[in-house]
C-alpha cells in the first residue's frame, strides 16, 4: 500500500505508523458522563467494512499526522487529509453546533 | 543407454556447443553446454530418474521445462551452500555444478522408503488428522521422526549462508511481467512513447515459448526478431530489463516484488556480487504477461520418469537440442499434439502413436500424422508400465480394443492455463471459459492489464497484437502518448482444445498434484468424507500446497471434484494463488539485515572509548550502551559494577547518558501542551529549573517518566527513557496536530545534538569545576539541586548544565554539541583521576536506582499505574491531562492493585531473582495465591546483600511482612521482608549536598 | 593538565573510505546548521526576516534554496532548517536567534545530523538499494528535498547537483550503520 502525503508525497507503507479510528473525538474533559465518554472514546471502534477514517502518522518522514481514508476492503485510498487541519475542521463545526443550540 | 551427451541432437537448439560445462549427478559425472538447464543436461545425457516423491518415495523424472516444475527437485550446491528443492528446469547449468537427488535412501533406483507405496492406504488424504492422533506419547517417538524420515524434500545446509542478498527499489511508468512476444511487443510500444518501462523476466533469454517453438515473424526466424527488439529496447535510457527475474508478487497500489537470480548461474557470487536481489518496483500500470503453463493429462502411473509435458518436450528439442526419448506417444486433448509431432519428427524421434482425446480429430491432424506416418488414435492412453520410467503405454481407443506400445515418452497436454496469479495476488478471482478449457484473467485490479498465453491468446499474431496494444494503451495512461506499433507478420497456429481431465478405469494411482502426491483417489476420498468446497480439499488433500502452488495440477483437481459433485467447473471455483509465485530464499527477503547488520545501531559519544577499553556494551533499543568497565583482575561483571557503585557512592563517577530522549517544546503555549501531556503540575515551574515528570497513555497506565525543564518563558527541554524516545515525541505530535490542534508550540527532537554524561557522587563538584569554565559558579547555592542553566566549558563550548539525580548522590548530567562528546569523556575521566573517578555504564546505574527505589523499564511496563510505583501523589487534580480520566476507573485505583515495595532476603546471603512471585508465607504456590511479583533485582555493594523492587497487593501496608519470592522456573523459593522501596539515603540528603 | 581546547570527533569518518569508481563521498563535518520553526502564522514574517538579512525567502515544501552564505531548506510542515558552512566561528544559532527570536523558535542542530554528498554515475543506483523513493531525473531534480530512510535509517535527501549529486543527512548515531550498509550497497562496484 502506499500513501500520499500532502507534504512529501506518494511514499511506501513502510514510511508510515498506523495508530487507529481518526472517527472518534477526544471528549472535553468537562463532559457530562466524563467515564463513559472517555470509555466509548478509548474502546468502543466501528470496524467498518468499507470507507473509513484512519490515523497515520509520517514517522519516516515529514512526521505529519495523517487522515487517511481508506476502504477496508480494496485498500484503496480515497484521501490523505493533514490531521491538523481536520481537527481543526472540526473544532469549528463543533463550535458553530454549540453557537446554534446556545 | 546413456552416454555422454548420448540423447543430444546433431545440432539445433539456442545452447553453445563450443562451451561445454562438467557437472555432477548423485556422484556421477556428466556434462552439458552452456544454455542448458541442469535439467535438459540430464536429459542430454539419458538421466531421466532424478528424484522420489514426498510421500510415496515414488521415482520422478523431468515432467516440464520451466518453473511450474513438481518433480525435478534437487539439492543443489554443497556445504553452506546446498539449497534444497532447486527445480532442474530452471537451475542453468555452470561448469562444477554439484547436485544430488532427494528423498531416496539408499539410492535413487533402489529406495528403500518406496515401501511406503505399500503403506499407501496411511497416507491417504487428511492422513495428517487420521493416522497419528492416539497416543499421544507416539508422537514425539514414532510418528513424528517417521514422517521427518519419510517425507520431507532434501536437507537444508547446516552453516549459515555464505552469501550476500540486497534488495532495490525501481520506479517505472510502465511495468512488463514476461518477456515472451506479448511482453516484448507491449515493452516496445511503452518504452517508444518515452515511458519508464521495466521488462521482467524469469530465464536469462527474452523470447518466453518463442525460445521452445518453432516460429515464424516479419518472414524470418523468431529468433533475429527477439535479437531486434532486444537491441532496440537495449539502445533505450527509458527501459530497464530484468532477466533472471521472476516477478513473485503484486501488492496494492502498483507495488510488485520480484527476485533477481544475480548470481546462481555461477559456481558462486564473486566476493563483490550478491547471489540474488529482491526488487520492489512501484509502477503506475502493470501489464502482465506472463505467459502460460501447460496441463497434463491424469491418467495411471503418469507420474513416471518419461511422461513430459508436451510444450516442455518442444522445449528440449528445440531450445536444448536434446531428444527427450527415443520413441514417443503424444497424448492430447488438443492441437498441441500438431506441433509435438512435428518437432519430434524433425528431430528424428521416433512416434508410435498420437493418442487424441477427441472423438474425433481436426482434419489437419489427421493430415499431419499421416503426413509424418504417425499412427493417429482417437481414445485415451490409460496407463503408463515400467517400474523407474516410461517402457509402454496401454491405450484404450474409443473404438475397438485396447493395446499397448512401447515408448519410452509421454509426450501430453491437457491444455493451458493463463499464468494469471499475479492478477489475482489482490483478491481477484480468476474467471472461466469454457472455449479454451482454463480460467483467464477476470476483474483486474487497478492499473492492471493481461495480453497474450496470460490472457487467453495463445496463438502468436494475436498475441503480437495483444501485447502491442496493451503497452500502448498503459503508457497512454501514464500520460505518454504516441502512435500505435505495427504488429510483425505472424501465423496464428490453430488452438482447438476439448475439455479432457482425468482417464477412468486405470490400473495404476493416478497423480493430480505430483510434488504432494496427491491421486485422484485421495480426492473422491476427500469428497466421500464430505469435503466439498475446493478449499477444503485443498487443506485436507494437501492439494497445490506445495512449493510448486499445483500449477501443474489444480485445474485438473478442480475439474475431477467438479465431476465428483455434479456441479461445473466455475461452480467449484479455485482456489486462492498468494505470493510468492516461485519460492523465495528468506535471504532476499532479510538482505542486508542479518547478522551484526540485522538492525541499524547507534551509537553514543563513548562508544569508541569503550570498545577501545575493553567496556561491555548492551542494546538499549537500537543504541549500543556501556554497560560496565571491566578492570584487570576483577572476576567478574558482579565485581566490575559493584567497584562502579562503589566509586560513585564514595567518590564520583562518569556515566555515558547521550541516548536520552531529549526534546524541544518552543512556543506560546508550550506550557499548555505539557500539562495536558505530564500528570504532574508543570504551572509552578520556574525557568532555570528542572523537575521529574510521568506520562500516561489515555488508558491511565504509565507510558513514560523523564524530566522537564524550563529554559526560558516559553521554552522548555524534556527528556524521555532511551526506549521510548521516538514513541513520546510521536505522542507530542499526536497531542499537538490532531487533539489540540489550536496550540501554538513547535516540537523539535534534541536527542542527537548533544552527547550528555551524568558526573555523580561526593566529588562530582569539584570534578565538574575542573571542567566548567571559571566564569559560572555551581556552588550549591548557586546551582542548587535541579537547577538547569546554560554555560560553557573546556574553554567556551556551548553546554547545557542539568542538577540531576538518578543515582542518589550529588550529580550533575553535562551536554555539550555531539562532536564534542568523545574528546569531553576523555576530559572527565583525566580530570577525575585525581578524585578516584571512573567510568559507570547502566549496570551500575541500575543498582544504584534500585537502591533508590527509582523505576526503569521494568517498572515501567505497560501494566502499571503511576499510583501502582509509588508516584499516585504527583497526579494533579486541577487539570485535564492524558490519561486523567480513565485513570480514575475504579479497577485502577483498587488499593489492592499491586504496589511497590522494596524486598530483602531474610537470608541476607540469598540472592533475589526478578520474576519470582510473591506468595504469603503460609499460604501454597499457586497462580490463585499470587500476590505480585519482583521487577528489579541488584546486588548492593552499599548494603552487602541482594535487593529487589516489586509489585505487591497491598504492598504499601505490608511493610516488615515476611513472604515468599517464589521462582518456579528456576525451582527457587526465597524469604523476603518487605520494607520501603527505598535502601539509601531515604531522606534525599546526599542529592542535595 | 592537557590541552585545553576539545578535538571534535568527525561523524562521518568512516563513510570516506567507502567511495569507488563512480560513487564520490564528500563528507561536510564543517556545517552550522539551525532548525527555525516558526510559530502559528509567523511563516510569512520569517521570511521576509530571511530574505531581507539573506536575500532568500523560505522555500517551499520538499525543496532547498541556497544563496551565497546560506541554504534554507524544508524539513517538515511549518519547519526548515539553516545551513552554512562554519567557518572560523559562525554559529547559525546564535546568528538566527536575534533575527527571529519572536515569531520562531531556533534551534541548534549542528551536531545532530551526519552529512555527505554522494556524487557520480552510480550515485543514483547506490543509493536506490536503499531509498525508497523515486531519484530518476523525470521525478527528483536540483533542489528537491525528500525526508524518508535508507535501511531503516532516517535520511533527507537532497539533489545537489545533476551529475547526479545527492546530499544525504542523517541523524549522528547512525552514521557508522550507514557506513556498513553503503559498503554492502557498493560492493558489487568494487570489482
Ligand atoms: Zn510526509
Amino acid at each position: 500500500m502506499r500513501i500520499a502525503c500532502p507534504h512529501c508525497g506518494d511514499r511506501g507503507l513502510d514510511e508510515f505508523v498506523f495508530l487507529g479510528d481518526a472517527r472518534v473525538t477526544r471528549p472535553m474533559a468537562d463532559a457530562a458522563e466524563p467515564a463513559d465518554a472517555f470509555h466509548a472514546y478509548g474502546y468502543l471502534r466501528m470496524n467498518p467494512a468499507g470507507p473509513t477514517d484512519e490515523l497515520w502518522f509520517h514517522a519516516a518522514g515529514c512526521h505529519a499526522w495523517l487522515v487517511v481514508t481508506r476502504d477496508t476492503r480494496t485498500h484503496v485510498i480515497a484521501s490523505v487529509r493533514l490531521a491538523r487541519d481536520v481537527a481543526l475542521e472540526l473544532r469549528a463545526v463543533a463550535s458553530t453546533t454549540e453557537d446554534a443550540s446556545a | 543407454m546413456s552416454g555422454p551427451q548420448s540423447n543430444r541432437l546433431a545440432s539445433g537448439g539456442r545452447i553453445d556447443r563450443s562451451r561445454a560445462l562438467r557437472f555432477t549427478f548423485d556422484g556421477r559425472s556428466y556434462s552439458g553446454f552452456s544454455g542448458d538447464t541442469l535439467a535438459s543436461a540430464l536429459l542430454a545425457n539419458g538421466v531421466r530418474l532424478v528424484g522420489r516423491s514426498f510421500k510415496y518415495h515414488r521415482p520422478r523424472g523431468i515432467l516440464s521445462a520451466g518453473s511450474e516444475e513438481p518433480n525435478a527437485l534437487v539439492e543443489l550446491r554443497n556445504g553452506a551452500r546446498r539449497e534444497p528443492n532447486t527445480r532442474a528446469t530452471t537451475a542453468e547449468l555452470f561448469d562444477g555444478l554439484v547436485a544430488e537427488s532427494q528423498n531416496r535412501w539408499p539410492s535413487l533406483a533402489l529406495d528403500v522408503m518406496s515401501v511406503n507405496s505399500l503403506l499407501a492406504p496411511v497416507f491417504v488424504a487428511g492422513f495428517y488428522y487420521k493416522t497419528f492422533m492416539w497416543p499421544a506419547a507416539f508422537w514425539e517417538k514414532l510418528y513424528e521422526p517417521m514422517i521427518r524420515r519419510a517425507a520431507g524434500l532434501g536437507r537444508a545446509a547446516a552453516e549459515p549462508d555464505s552469501d550476500s542478498y540486497e534488495k532495490v527499489s525501481a520506479f517505472c511508468d510502465v511495468l512488463v511481467i514476461g518477456g515472451g512476444p506479448a511482453g516484448l511487443m507491449a515493452a516496445l510500444a511503452a518504452a517508444r512513447s518515452g515511458a519508464r518501462v521495466i521488462l521482467t523476466d524469469e530465464s536469462f533469454a527474452l523470447g518466453g515459448r518463442l525460445l521452445s517453438e518453432r516460429a515464424e515473424i516479419d518472414g524470418g526466424d523468431a529468433n533475429a526478431w527477439i535479437a531486434r527488439v532486444r537491441d532496440e529496447l537495449d539502445a533505450l535510457a527509458n527501459v530497464r530489463i530484468l532477466t533472471r527475474t521472476t516477478l513473485f508478487a503484486a501488492y496494492d497500489s502498483g507495488t510488485c516484488a520480484a527476485i533477481e537470480r544475480v548470481a546462481d548461474h555461477l559456481a558462486a557470487p564473486p566476493p563483490h556480487m550478491p547471489r540474488q536481489r529482491i526488487w520492489r518496483i512501484i509502477a503506475k500500470q502493470v501489464i502482465v504477461t506472463a505467459g502460460a503453463t501447460e496441463r497434463p493429462i491424469v491418467f495411471g502411473n503418469n507420474d513416471r520418469p518419461g511422461v513430459m509435458l508436451a510444450g516442455a518436450v518442444r522445449s528440449y528439442i528445440n531450445r536444448f537440442g536434446v531428444a527427450p526419448g527415443r520413441r514417443a506417444v503424444v497424448f492430447a486433448n488438443n492441437d498441441d499434439g500438431c506441433a509435438t509431432v512435428r518437432d519430434l519428427a524433425s528431430a528424428g524421434i521416433e512416434i508410435a502413436a498420437l493418442v487424441d482425446t477427441r472423438a474425433s480429430s481436426p482434419q489437419y491432424i489427421s493430415e499431419l500424422a499421416a503426413h509424418h506416418g504417425v499412427r493417429l488414435v482417437n481414445g485415451v492412453v490409460t496407463d503408463v508400465e515400467g517400474r523407474l520410467g516410461v517402457r509402454s503405454v496401454r491405450i484404450r481407443p474409443h473404438a475397438g480394443a485396447p493395446f499397448t506400445l512401447d515408448c519410452d515418452l509421454v509426450a501430453v497436454s491437457s491444455g493451458w492455463n493463463p499464468n494469471v496469479q499475479i492478477t489475482t495476488h489482490l483478491g481477484g478471482k480468476p474467471r472461466w471459459s469454457d472455449t479454451l478449457a482454463a480460467f483467464v484473467p477476470g476483474e483486474l485490479p487497478r492499473g492492471m492489464s493481461v495480453a497474450g498465453a496470460a490472457a487467453g491468446d495463445y496463438a502468436l499474431y494475436t498475441s503480437l497484437a495483444g501485447g502491442a496494444r496493451a503497452g500502448h494503451t498503459a503508457a497512454e495512461a501514464t500520460g505518454f502518448s504516441s502512435p500505435p506499433i505495427d504488429t510483425p507478420r505472424a501465423d496464428d497456429e490453430p488452438t482447438s482444445i476439448a475439455a479432457f481431465w482425468h482417464v477412468q478405469g486405470t490400473r495404476h494411482k493416478a497423480f493430480v498434484d505430483f510434488q504432494n502426491d496427491v491421486a485422484t483417489t485421495d480426492i473422491a476420498l476427500a469428497e466421500r468424507e464430505g469435503y466439498r468446497s475446493i478449499e477444503h480439499v485443498k487443506r485436507y488433500t494437501t492439494l497445490g500446497m506445495a512449493t510448486d502452488q499445483g500449477r501443474t495440477g489444480s485445474v485438473n483437481a478442480i475439474a475431477i471434484l467438479a465431476a465428483l459433485t455434479d456441479k461445473s467447473i466455475p461452480e467449484t471455483g479455485v482456489t486462492a494463488a498468494r505470493p510468492p509465485f516461485t519460492p523465495v530464499a528468506l535471504g532476499a527477503f532479510a538482505g542486508h539485515h542479518r547478522g551484526r547488520t540485522f538492525k541499524p545501531e547507534r551509537r553514543p559519544a563513548s562508544y569508541d572509548w569503550t570498545k577501545a577499553n575493553a567496556g561491555v556494551l548492551v542494546e538499549t533499543g537500537l543504541w549500543l550502551r556501556p554497560a560496565y568497565f571491566p578492570r584487570a583482575g576483577e572476576r567478574d561483571w558482579l565485581e566490575s559494577v559493584s567497584r562502579e557503585v562503589a566509586t560513585v557512592r564514595s567518590a564520583v563517577g562518569i556515566c555515558d547518558v547521550s541516548t536520552l530522549g531529549k526534546i524541544n517544546v518552543q512556543g506560546p503555549d508550550a506550557l499548555a501542551l505539557l500539562e495536558r501531556l505530564y500528570a504532574n503540575d508543570l504551572a509552578s515551574l520556574r525557568v532555570g529549573r528542572a523537575r521529574y515528570g510521568v506520562m500516561l497513555r489515555e488508558d491511565g497506565f504509565l507510558m513514560d517518566d523523564g524530566t522537564i525543564a524550563r529554559l526560558d518563558e516559553q521554552h522548555y527541554f524534556v527528556t524521555t527513557t532511551t526506549a521510548n524516545a521516538a514513541k513520546v515525541y510521536q505522542h507530542m505530535q499526536f497531542a499537538l496536530q490532531w487533539l489540540w490542534p489550536e496550540l501554538d508550540v513547535q516540537i523539535a527532537s534534541a536527542t542527537e545534538q548533544w552527547a550528555q554524561f551524568a558526573i555523580a557522587g561526593p566529588r562530582a563538584r569539584e570534578l565538574l569545576r575542573e571542567i566548567i569554565d571559571a566564569a559560572h559558579d555551581i556552588s550549591n547555592a548557586a546551582f542548587p539541586y535541579l537547577a538547569v542553566g546554560d554555560v560553557t566549558c573546556c574553554g567556551g563550548i556551548k553546554t547545557r548544565l542539568y542538577r540531576l539525580s538518578f543515582s542518589g548522590e550529588l550529580a550533575y548530567e553535562i551536554g555539550v554539541p555531539a562532536r564534542f562528546g568523545p574528546a569531553l569523556w576523555q576530559r572527565l575521566l583525566l580530570a577525575g583521576e585525581p578524585l578516584g573517578a571512573c567510568a559507570y555504564g547502566s549496570e551500575a546505574l541500575g543498582v544504584m536506582r534500585i537502591e533508590k527505589g527509582h523505576i526503569s523499564g521494568p517498572e515501567l511496563n505497560g501494566t502499571t499505574t503511576a499510583a501502582d510505583v509509588g508516584l499516585g501523589a504527583m497526579r494533579s487534580r486541577k487539570k485535564d491531562y492524558i490519561g486523567r480520566v480513565l485513570g480514575e476507573r475504579p479497577g485502577l485505583v483498587d488499593p489492592a492493585r499491586p504496589a511497590l515495595v522494596g524486598l530483602r532476603p531474610v537470608e541476607r546471603a540469598q540472592r533475589l531473582r526478578a520474576g519470582a512471585h510473591f506468595i504469603a508465607r503460609t499460604a501454597e504456590a499457586t497462580a490463585a495465591n499470587d500476590d505480585g511479583y519482583m521487577t528489579s533485582t541488584a546486588f548492593s555493594p552499599s548494603l552487602g546483600h541482594w535487593i529487589g523492587l516489586g509489585l505487591l497487593r497491598h504492598g504499601p501496608q505490608r511493610q516488615g511482612e515476611i513472604i515468599r519470592a517464589v521462582d518456579p522456573v528456576r525451582g527457587e523459593d526465597v524469604l523476603v521482608e518487605v520494607v520501603a522501596p527505598v535502601f539509601i539515603d531515604a531522606r534525599g540528603e546526599r542529592l542535595r549536598a | 593538565m592537557p590541552d585545553p581546547i576539545l578535538q571534535p570527533a568527525s561523524a562521518v569518518a568512516a563513510w570516506t573510505p567507502v567511495a569507488t569508481a563512480g560513487l564520490s563521498i564528500d563528507v561536510r563535518d564543517d556545517l552550522t546548521i539551525a532548525g527555525i520553526a516558526p510559530f502559528r502564522g509567523k511563516a510569512q514574517a520569517v521570511s521576509e526576516a530571511l530574505a531581507e538579512r539573506y536575500g532568500l525567502a523560505l522555500p517551499a515544501a520538499c525543496r532547498r534554496i541556497s544563496g551565497d552564505d546560506i541554504t534554507l531548506q524544508w524539513s517538515g510542515p511549518d519547519q526548515w532548517i539553516a545551513i552554512a558552512g562554519r567557518g572560523a566561528a559562525r554559529d547559525l544559532e546564535v546568528e538566527l536567534k536575534p533575527l527571529l527570536a519572536g515569531p520562531a523558535a531556533v534551534v541548534e542542530h549542528s551536531d545532530a545530523r551526519a552529512v555527505g554528498v554522494f556524487s557520480g554515475k552510480h550515485a543514483r543506483d547506490v543509493l536506490a538499494k536503499g531509498l525508497p523513493i523515486d531519484l530518476h531525473e523525470r521525478a527528483f531534480r536540483v533542489g528537491d528535498v525528500a525526508i524518508t530512510h535508507a535501511n531503516h535509517i532516517g535520511v533527507t535527501i537532497t539533489q545537489t547537483g545533476n551529475e547526479p549529486a545527492y546530499e544525504i543527512m542523517l541523524y549522528r548515531s547512525y552514521a557508522d550503520s550507514f557506513a556498513d550498509w553503503l559498503r554492502h550497497a557498493t560492493a558489487e562496484l568494487t570489482a
